[in-house]
């Protein structure tokens, strides 16, 4: 299956910026679910000092700053990607149960576990709790297959919390969510990852798009997509499996991977510091469509 | 000086129990090496050295030598404590430790080149991944930047104390941006002033070669080549702990000392703000924590880096000392691995042992630390705030069982350390010398072919005799640190660069726009200071000589000197508002108010406090003497608010006494600073203040038609408050008129209290800044043109004219109003041209995420 991406982010300025620096992870990675076809990120005004780097985990980095005052920056990163849809049947490989992969990944020094252990730990954004790491338990019974228990706790995400887009922000600490049993995407994956890594269970935070049906009878809306959010969990013996908590599904034809990391805060879609600008607005569109 | 065989001051000196002393070996004895400095100390008896103990607090008070300590009442001001009694180690000890230290910097600058490039340690299983991993001086963002040159850890500071057994013992490990050298060097200056004999015939190593090899290291690492690098200190601001040693680091090495704001990235590189121009930055000596030192990359809300600095450090355009990230290696976790990294790194066993620690991520460990929690230190991995070292001796047994939980919970982030008594060293006391535990911070330079180590260092000793905490932050007092020579040191030729000869190096074109604005407002609060004392001084005679005699003109020049007053010092409603009226039949609460009331915008303490905040922030471009007046200024500041004020009388002895000091202080301006950019913008401050309130005096006093009598002793006020009074009786042999006493005020260009004289220095200032080629004529210099032409092209006989309709002097008062606007423009445009961009950084808002 292949897939363009449009992901438009427009700034507009109450008074204008002398200088924006910004920071974007906005170019889709190639790893074994999916190979980048073609990738471009287009930026108005025009940019000084555009450079690209591979960050710490792996993802494609854009760091670009406009020097001339503007009153709107527009970043739009273009991508066509095709989905390997065989990798669905990771999941069938997992056999192992779940105690069996906290003890390996924890004694065996791998290159694959010892770059995995990062995500056992704390992040700027998942921290856990006693309440989490209970909340996790009733998934992680005894000697139960690592998939079965993740899905389980995927399952229970989503039947115990409300999707309400006007709950949270960016900023709402975990807690809060837990405690009041709504959020977005962001903070169901964010929530999985820290039930995930209370057990023992390395964890990380994947960032991407979802191909959207519009209701039956209706023609798709221009920019009516948007960024997306789940989490992947490791095995040791086949490596990383991805769940889809918002959805309650496996990743598979239509998740898009843009980039991951331990949490949110290490690949926000775009990020910058400004001068001047007065009050600003962001508006963002996202198109996924079939090619 | 005669030896005196039962000295009576070591005679008395008492070791504590358990712990061993420097100066008296454990029968009692002083060591062979403390025998010279104690005799010579002896000699000097119990009070002379209170006497040179006064005479240092008085230097380090006169160089302005501070550490804040927060919380703390004295806020910016709390004075650097040194003892007389320096720590002594002797030669051939120093080389042992030396060794050592030389040893531990390069295996910490490894280290760090392991963590942020291949990771080997971790790989190869000899450095746990959680200890670093989880440690938040870990900075993802900055892995992979390359580390030119050998040495990534260009500054580096340990901590050492000499345990029980007799050795040197590392307590801690300082990487990221070691403080102390500054106060270090400072300490030994005041020695060599209050001891300088003793200092001399001690033989005693220099500190000065350390600075140069420091200067030395940062210069070969310019990435530019081929010209001088520019160097820049980057200080957290007037508020950060150690801004003193900020300050005085900048100056004595010759860098520029700046802010975050007065630095911008643009094309990837880092440039200075300076004088409307970007002038490239090649090094960067910080003072900022990791985290802070770029929104963009790290904590979005810091307002003390530079956006975008770690891409600059990235494309290799300029170098930071330490590295950002570099607090990795700030990890009391790691001291149980030294010895196996030690000898994987550099094939080597530990020279320094660390004090004994246990990681508690590794289970053995923490088993250990559980079971042995009373007896040790439990401190966290990482410092940050709300973070701190615990003493389990001190806690309840409730707290203890939360802490093994916590521990428990979280076991890789805590480490138990052994708690050691450390060596006492003798420190002058009331009651003579006590023995207190002290920790030595010893520095460390990279240079080429290794690290080189400052033959001395900031000995701390501990704030009471029963005390383990030896910090600034604890109140401690300081010590200087002698390393005994074998043999008088040959000084001269070595040291080619002596400190008067590094400080000529310094770049004088750079002022960073941060300090030209600290600059101008000096000059602004100084003024308004000085001239508002002046007016009040003159309000008080009157007020005291309409009490004692009662006359109508009297009282109604005060009436309208109190108005004038209120208006001066723009403390509305004051005597003019609502309850004027009543507040001037009875003045004197509101006239002390305007004196000593600190917390109110516009009076004479407030100004004070603004003028030294200002001076504060600028002290490394101020003369010696000049910060020794800001020193006497704060002084009279803060006696001035503990005074009962009595009837009036004894404020306007006070309001002589800081007169004087504010006119000191602007002599020294004027006299002692050279004249580059940084006297121009102090400069066009006075001016431009001095101006305003001669046109807000002026508009109080002279513009509504009034009795002459009044008119004449009103005029008398105003020539009084100009200190012109004088000038003018020299001149006109005359009770003050209009005509001539406007004259004098406004247009005499031989009158340095003049408007006239303001104006024209004004303008020779702003023709004097610096701006864009081929520009004809600046923001600046056209409203001060325009002043200078609305004053000189006006008439008197006009000016001194009443309006035809009206018992006012309408044609005056526009004038001045119209020149007081041209001013306030002009100061609008400098600060818009000329000082640091204030209209950001902002962090951009990303609700992009709402998701599916």
């Amino acid at each position: 299956m292949k897939y363009r991406i449009t992901h438009r982010t427009a700034y507009s300025y109450s008074s204008p910026v002398a200088l924006c620096q910004n920071e974007a992870h906005l170019t889709p990675r190639s790893c074994n679910m999916q190979t980048v076809l073609e990738h471009k990120i287009l930026i108005s005004p025009q940019t000084a000092a555009y450079s690209e780097r591979v960050d710490f985990f792996g993802n494609h980095v854009a760091y670009f700053a406009v020097q001339q005052p503007h009153t709107e920056l527009v970043v739009t990163a273009i991508s066509a990607v095709e989905l390997d849809t065989d990798n669905g049947q990771l999941h069938f490989q997992s056999n192992a149960c779940w105690e069996e992969a906290v003890t390996r990944i924890r004694d065996q020094l791998t290159p694959a576990n010892l770059e995995a252990r990062q995500y056992l730990l704390d992040s700027p954004m998942v921290k856990a709790s006693a309440d989490i790491a209970d909340y996790a338990a009733m998934s992680f019974l005894r000697q139960r297959p690592l998939v079965e228990a993740v899905h389980d706790l995927m399952a229970r995400i989503h039947t115990d919390f409300t999707y309400d887009p006007g709950f949270t922000e960016i900023a709402t600490p975990l807690q809060h969510v837990f405690e009041h049993r709504r959020g977005v995407c962001q903070d169901f994956a964010h929530l999985a990852i820290a039930c995930l890594r209370t057990q023992g269970l390395a964890a990380r935070y994947v960032s991407g798009y979802l191909e959207t049906q519009p209701p039956p009878g209706q023609e798709k809306l221009q920019g009516a997509d948007a960024s997306h959010a789940w989490f992947a969990v490791y095995d040791p013996d086949v490596g990383w499996l991805d769940f889809d908590p918002t959805n309650n599904k496996i990743p598979m034809h239509q998740h898009i991977t843009t980039a991951w990391g331990r949490d949110y805060a290490d690949i926000t879609p775009l990020k910058g510091i400004v001068f001047g600008g007065g009050k600003h607005k962001a508006r963002v569109g996202v198109d996924v469509e079939r090619i | 000086m005669a030896a005196s065989p039962h000295s009576k001051l070591i005679d008395d000196y008492r070791c504590l129990p358990g712990v061993p002393d420097e100066m008296l070996d454990a029968a009692g004895k002083v060591r062979a090496d403390w025998r010279y400095v104690g005799q010579a100390l002896d000699a000097l008896s119990q009070g002379e050295l209170v006497k040179r103990q006064h005479e240092a607090r008085r230097l380090l008070r006169d160089s302005g030598v501070t550490y804040t300590i927060h919380g703390a009442p004295q806020g910016l001001e709390h004075p650097w404590q040194l003892d007389p009694i320096p720590y002594l180690v002797a030669s051939d000890e120093w080389a042992a430790i030396e060794s050592g230290l030389m040893q531990r910097a390069e295996l910490m600058n490894l280290l760090l080149k392991d963590i942020y490039g291949p990771q080997e340690l971790i790989r190869k299983g000899i450095l746990p991944l959680e200890l670093i991993y989880a440690h938040g001086g870990f900075l993802r963002p900055c892995h992979a930047i390359p580390f030119p040159g050998e040495h990534a850890l260009a500054f580096y500071a340990a901590d050492l104390a000499r345990g029980t057994d007799g050795s040197m013992w590392v307590l801690g490990d300082r990487s990221q941006a070691p403080s102390g050298a500054g106060y270090a060097l400072e300490n030994r200056v005041v020695m060599t002033r209050i001891l300088p004999s003793l200092f001399r015939d001690a033989h005693v190593h220099r500190l000065a070669l350390f600075f140069q090899n420091l200067r030395a290291s940062i210069a070969a690492m310019a990435p530019r080549a081929g010209e001088e690098a520019r160097v820049i200190v980057l200080t957290p601001g007037p508020l950060n702990e150690t801004y003193f040693e900020h300050s005085f680091l900048a100056s004595y090495l010759g860098y520029t000392l700046a802010q975050g704001d007065d630095l911008t990235v643009r094309d990837g590189r880092v440039w200075l703000r300076s004088m409307k121009r970007l002038e490239p930055v090649d090094v960067i000596l910080r003072r900022v924590d990791d985290h802070y030192c770029d929104p963009l990359a790290l904590r979005a809300d810091s307002r003390l880096g530079v956006p975008g600095l770690t891409e600059a450090v990235r494309r290799g355009h300029v170098r930071i000392i330490n590295p950002i990230g570099s607090s990795v290696l700030e990890n009391p976790g790691l001291f149980a691995f030294l010895p196996d990294i030690a000898r994987h790194l550099l094939g080597q066993e530990l020279e320094l042992p660390s004090v004994a620690s246990w990681w508690c991520g590794q289970p053995e460990a923490c088993s250990h630390v559980l079971a042995n929690l009373d007896r040790l230190l439990i401190k966290p991995i990482y410092r940050e705030v709300g973070s701190r070292t615990i003493d389990t001796s001190r806690l309840s047994e409730a707290a203890r069982g939360e802490l093994k939980t916590r521990i428990k919970a979280q076991p890789h982030l805590f480490v138990g350390q052994e708690r050691i008594g450390f060596s006492t060293v003798p420190t002058l006391v009331e009651a003579g010398l006590e023995a207190r535990q002290a920790v030595l911070r010893s520095f460390l330079v990279a240079r080429k072919d290794g690290y080189v180590v400052m033959p001395g260092g900031l000995t701390r000793v501990a704030p009471s005799k029963d005390s383990f905490d030896v910090s600034g932050q604890a109140g401690g007092l300081s010590k200087d640190t002698w390393i005994l020579a074998t043999e008088p040191e040959k000084q001269i030729s070595l040291l080619p660069a002596s400190i008067t000869g590094i400080t000529a190096l310094q770049r004088r074109g750079d002022l960073p726009g941060g300090a030209a604005n600290s600059l101008f407002w000096l000059g602004r609060y100084a003024e308004r200071a000085e001239q508002s004392a002046r007016f009040m001084r003159t309000t008080l005679r009157l007020h005291r000589d309409a009490v004692e005699y009662g006359g109508s003109v009297d009282q109604a020049c005060l009436d309208d000197l109190l108005q004038g007053l209120t208006h001066l010092t723009t403390t509305y409603p004051g005597f003019v508002g609502a309850q004027g009226r009543s507040r001037r039949s009875e003045p004197v609460p509101e006239l002390v108010a305007l004196i000593l009331d600190g917390q109110r915008r516009g009076t004479i303490s407030f100004n004070l406090q603004a003028l030294l905040g200002a001076a504060y922030a600028v002290r490394d471009r101020l003369s010696g003497d000049t910060w020794r007046i800001v020193n006497d200024i704060r002084g009279r500041l803060q006696h001035l608010q503990t005074i009962e004020y009595g009837r009036g009388n004894d404020l306007q002895n006070h309001l002589d006494d800081l007169i004087m000091a504010l006119i000191a202080l602007a002599g020294g301006a004027q006299e002692s600073m050279l004249r580059a950019q940084a006297w121009l913008f102090l400069d066009m401050g006075r001016r431009i203040e001095r101006a305003l309130l001669m046109i807000s005096m002026l508009r109080s006093t002279v513009i509504a038609r009034r009795d002459p009598q009044e008119e004449a002793l009103l005029l008398e006020s105003v020539l009084r408050s100009a200190d012109s009074l004088r000038a003018y009786r020299h001149s006109y042999h005359d009770q003050p008129q209009i005509g001539a006493g406007l004259n004098l005020l406004l247009h005499d260009e031989g009158n340095p209290r003049s408007l006239a004289f303001q104006l024209g220095q004004l303008q020779a200032r702003v023709v004097a800044l610096p701006h864009e080629e081929g520009l004809r004529i600046t923001e600046e210099q056209r409203l001060v043109l325009d002043a200078v032409h609305r004053l000189q092209l006006s008439r008197l006989e006009e000016l001194v004219a009443f309006d035809a309709e009206r018992p006012s002097r309408l044609v005056l008062d526009r004038q001045l109003s119209d020149i007081a606007a041209l001013l306030r423009a002009t100061s609008s445009a400098l600060t818009k041209d000329y000082f640091a961009d204030l209209r950001g950084p902002q962090q951009l808002l990303n609700d992009a995420a709402d998701a599916t």
